[in-house]
């Protein structure tokens, strides 16, 4: 079963981590042991949010400190047990999360990291003033256990061992969903997210949740090991910069990475401070310093992906690269596309075809400029339709005003008849309206079928489902020889046609192509246009935009031709290639003037 | 020893396993006795910390000069140093580092700061280490722990003493007994717990009528408000209760521009930290005159060998509570060595139970004797006043050097 495979490394670390923590009777050491796991916790918790999506969170501390005060206030005041007041903790720490999302969320990156800082500072001075300057959990001399007191401290490392594994394998469960999907998409580019179906508030809001919860979780834990809880030790600064320093260094968005950062980085910091402390006093925070520095320019997105690079490249076969030699599409020449070409079956087609998409008199203006005026036009089912112009007509503006990044000033967009002006991007896509960018957008970290997964979530109610279709559309595309291969070693054409791939594992009802053979040569545009071809033999409805005309020719069923901001002309493709209009807009009036000869 | 250090400075799972090789203490007397100091000495207490430590290390150094314990056969004290950083974390770590390699250590002192006294003392609580210590909050003896000492009075007891001992040293300074009363204080943990009893009750008791009360968050921006407030009032004593320095010198700045400075208005703060060295760094003599702090203990009259001492060896100008207090604790743990008669905890920490030694040495007021709490009986205060850049004891008068400065009636 590959799910139980993938709990394993994770049931394997805990397994060795308890035996160790078995064998320690010293307990200081027990104490690290315990602190590694808490501080790893709470990276993981960090990791969540700020790892997957790309928020970088500088206020986690927030949740840490709300999480220690639930817990000991409560064990104070109610004489509640943390084996109680940590669960309850963790649900504060989730409302908190959704709370604290809603309004940030608002702000993108660095704004968004600025903003989080001001929680645990405002939280900070509420808690001084509201008198909790110092406190500490009453110690129980009888049923010590029944209160989390225990005298053997090997118990605390295995409560927070299993603290730890839960959250991992929460974690894990995330990262394979289309939870982590939709976050790592988030994270990789918001507009692209959004245009795969993806809800991106929604998804980080129950991301900030679930972290916030982990986080204040983690936090009453910590109340109970330290026994004392004050505003700096849980709200400060250093608190929230914890969690961002383990996660970094052991490798942001990665289950590993803050256990491995923890388990570096804590014992180092305390042996440091152990034998320099007394002796040479601050010392070991400028040698820790410097060891930070030194790994963060050697291994600058952590240890985990460095060690993995060096990995792979040793052994740079894995057994699922191993298969048969990947040979997708049938070798084509220019002359056999040419041939298909000639081919009379796809204008038929279109005539056949019903309106699917209807443009009527679309209209946007950025300032003066006038981007788009007045376009109209039709798009049947079943139809492959070229928008072309030379730079600066206007396509990319009426690209975007279809996909709803824009919002026309005026005029309409109809999609089988409903209007779709408005509409947030994930609405778009998940009526049906499925696009692929100019500029790839791939994940390089994930591998060809992760890529596509994300694509497939918005029509997919469950993750076997998402993970069928993504097959599916990587099949219709021809890669299903690499669909196991990472992203990032992939060729130019085999990311465009992984991003054909995405956008069809959503099923659309229509396909908006963005300049999808820019930057390929002949040959390789003359496969990508195989495929685009074969799809739409399968009944798929596109709309491809494109600055040169040469290769689309060969392409559409029809063009439609703009030329600063207005439709030039459309028609057929041998007639827009003799029209003197677009010869003209194209070339200059020297070259029309000799096309009419 | 050198040669644990150094495998102490190995890994983690290395040390584990060496870990349960301890050193056992033997049935024959041992050649020394080692007691902990568990401070800060590195991060923003740092200074405070090394402060101790030399008093610490000039304790030792005196009885061991004297003989040593003399029940153990004149054995001599070696001081164990811990670095108690600068988080609770950290101090707890430290404290959990000394009871678990520490092993044969009887006893020790610190940590400082009151929120890691506490957490310092959750360890060593459950280790049956005896602990002394010089922090003032109430709680550390408050948990109903058996192995804590608390040298100084406790906020709570400096609160309730500090007023009418004001009202006697303006009278004894020639001045009229106050009738009203300024507070202004930052809302940290030290300051908030001190003024608490005194709105909350004690005023009333002493008849005192509070006409200014202002809580401010560090750092101040601008004092002129709070200086205005109480130039309006005119209140005889002004309690300003500051952490940060640059705080205590805005608020300074300003009263003198507004002629409330020099003492005309008596301002008393609580704690050592507005009569350390370094205010010097950031302010003059002349502003910093007559201004007046209640602190648990004080280098004072009958410690003149000790202060020339200090200054002779650490160039400290003067012997703050951190100096003193834990010098005095290297004796205190001399003399319950000396009649537990064994290097072991349980002993000592019996011995401290059970001590008393008559009036206070080294401590203001009281007995060196400790209460059911662990808490030192009758532990006094002593006030403390700036005069021509150093602060000097003017009260209780067994340890005044110098006459306070008060307006005369």
């Amino acid at each position: 079963m590959p799910a139980l495979r993938s709990l394993l490394p994770v049931l394997a670390f805990a397994a060795v981590y308890a035996a160790i923590a078995l064998v320690v009777t010293n307990n200081y050491y027990q104490l690290m042991l315990t602190l590694v796991l808490v501080w790893a916790i709470f990276g993981l918790s960090w990791n969540v949010l700020s790892g997957y999506t790309g928020l970088v969170s500088f206020g986690h501390a927030a949740f840490f400190g709300i999480g220690a005060y639930t817990t000991a206030l409560g064990q104070i005041y109610f004489d509640v047990s943390p084996w109680f007041l940590i669960p309850v903790a963790a649900a504060f720490g989730a409302i908190a999360g959704l709370l604290i999302g809603f309004p940030t969320f608002r702000l993108r990156s660095h704004y968004f990291a600025l903003a989080m800082l001001a929680y645990p500072l405002a939280l900070y001075y509420v808690f001084e003033w509201l008198g909790y300057q110092e406190i500490t959990l009453p110690m129980k001399r009888e049923n010590a256990a029944s209160y989390m007191q225990f005298a053997d401290h090997r118990v605390y490392t295995l409560v927070a061992l299993a603290m730890l594994v839960v959250v991992m394998l929460a974690t894990r469960m995330i990262e394979g969903s289309r939870f982590g999907m939709a976050l790592l998409a988030i994270k990789q580019n918001e507009a692209a997210a959004e245009a795969a179906g993806i809800d991106a508030l929604a998804w980080k809001l129950r991301a900030i949740t679930v972290s916030g919860a982990i986080g204040s979780a983690v936090g009453g834990f910590y109340a109970v090991v330290l026994l004392v809880v004050t505003p700096v030790s849980v709200f400060g600064m250093l608190v929230s910069a914890q969690a961002l320093t383990v996660t970094m260094f052991g490798g942001v968005g990665t289950v590993w990475g803050p256990v491995i950062g923890s388990a570096v980085l804590i014992p180092l910091a305390e042996t440091l401070q152990a034998h320099l402390g007394a002796r040479f006093p601050g010392i070991h925070g400028v040698i820790y310093g410097l060891a930070i520095v030194v790994v963060i320019l050697v291994a600058p997105e952590g240890v985990f992906w460095k060690a993995r690079d060096h990995l792979r490249r040793r052994r740079p076969l894995p057994a699922a690269d191993a298969g048969p030699a990947p040979a997708p599409l049938p070798a084509l020449s220019p002359l056999s596309v040419g041939a298909a070409a000639n081919d009379p079956a796809p204008a038929a087609r279109a005539e056949a075809g019903r309106v699917l998409l209807e443009v009527r008199g679309l209209t946007k203006s950025f300032g003066g400029l006038r981007a788009v005026q007045d376009v109209s036009f039709q798009v049947r089912e079943g139809e492959i339709l070229g928008i072309i112009g030379p730079n600066g007509a206007g396509k990319t503006t009426a690209f975007n005003l279809l996909n709803g990044f824009l919002k026309p000033d005026a005029g309409e967009v109809l999609l089988d008849g409903t209007s779709m002006v408005g509409r947030k991007p994930h609405a778009l896509s998940a009526a049906g309206v499925g696009r692929t960018f100019q500029i790839m957008r791939p994940f390089p970290r994930m591998s060809v079928a992760d890529n596509v997964v994300v694509g497939a979530y918005v029509h997919a109610l469950t993750d076997a489902e998402a993970r069928r279709s993504a097959a599916e559309a990587i099949r219709r595309v021809g890669l299903a020889a690499v669909a196991q291969r990472l992203a990032g070693g992939l060729t130019t054409k085999e990311l465009r046609l992984m991003e054909l791939a995405r956008a069809l594992a959503g099923k659309p009802r229509i396909l908006l192509l963005d300049e999808t053979l820019a930057g390929l040569g002949q040959a390789e545009a003359a496969e990508v246009i195989q495929v685009i071809r074969s799809l739409a033999g399968q009944g798929a409805t596109i709309v491809i935009i494109e600055h040169t005309m040469h290769a689309m020719v060969r392409l559409v069923d029809r063009f439609v031709v703009l030329d600063h901001g207005a439709v030039l002309a459309e028609g057929a493709p041998e007639a827009i290639t003799r029209d003197p209009r677009v010869i003209e807009a194209y070339l200059g009036r020297k070259w029309s003037a000799h096309a009419a000869d | 020893m050198t040669f644990r250090r150094k495998i102490l400075a190995g890994l983690l799972p290395a040390l584990a396993a060496l870990a349960l090789w301890a050193p056992s203490s033997g049935a024959q007397q041992p050649k020394e006795v080692k007691v902990g100091l568990l401070v800060p000495l590195s991060g923003i207490y740092a200074r405070p910390g090394a402060v101790m430590r030399m008093g610490a290390e000039m304790g030792v150094e005196h009885i061991n000069a004297q003989g040593g314990i003399k029940s153990l056969g004149g054995a001599k004290l070696k001081l164990v140093v811990l670095d108690s950083g600068d988080s609770t974390e950290k101090a707890k770590a430290a404290a959990q580092r000394m009871v678990a390699q520490e092993t044969d250590l009887v006893v020790a002192t610190g940590s400082y700061l009151s929120s890691f006294t506490l957490a310092v003392t959750e360890v060593t609580e459950r280790a049956k280490l005896p602990v002394l210590t010089l922090s003032y909050s109430d709680q550390i003896t408050e948990r109903g722990f058996k192995y804590i000492f608390q040298t100084s009075a406790t906020s709570g007891s400096q609160a309730e003493q500090s007023l009418p001992e004001l009202m006697k040293l303006a009278v004894a300074a020639g001045g009229a007994r106050p009738k009203t009363v300024a507070i202004i204080t930052d809302n940290t943990a030290a300051s908030i717990s001190s003024v608490k009893p005194m709105k909350e009750r004690l005023l009333k008791e002493l008849g005192l009528e509070l006409a200014v009360d202002e809580t401010f968050t560090p750092p101040l921006s601008d004092a002129t408000p709070l200086v205005q407030r109480v130039r309006a009032a005119k209140p005889d004593l002004l309690f300003f209760l500051p952490t940060v320095i640059s705080d205590a010198k805005l608020m300074l700045e300003k009263m003198n521009e507004f002629g409330l400075g020099q003492g005309k208005v008596p301002t008393i703060s609580f704690g050592i930290a507005i009569a350390e060295p370094d205010m010097l760094k950031t302010m003059t003599p002349e502003l910093l005159q007559g201004v007046m702090a209640v602190v648990g203990n004080w280098g004072g009259k009958g410690h003149e060998k000790l202060i020339a001492e200090l200054k002779q060896k650490y160039n400290e100008p003067w012997m703050t509570q951190n100096a003193i207090s834990t010098y005095g604790d290297m004796w205190i743990m001399k003399s319950a060595l000396e009649k537990a008669g064994k290097a072991d905890r349980e002993a000592v920490a019996e011995a401290l139970r059970k001590m008393d030694d008559g009036p206070a040495k080294n401590y203001p007021g009281g007995e060196m004797k400790f209460d059911d709490k662990g808490r030192r009986v009758g532990a006094g205060l002593t006030i403390i006043q700036w005069q021509k850049g150093v602060p000097v004891v003017v009260y209780p008068s067994n340890l005044a050097v110098s006459q306070a400065i008060w307006p005369k009636k």
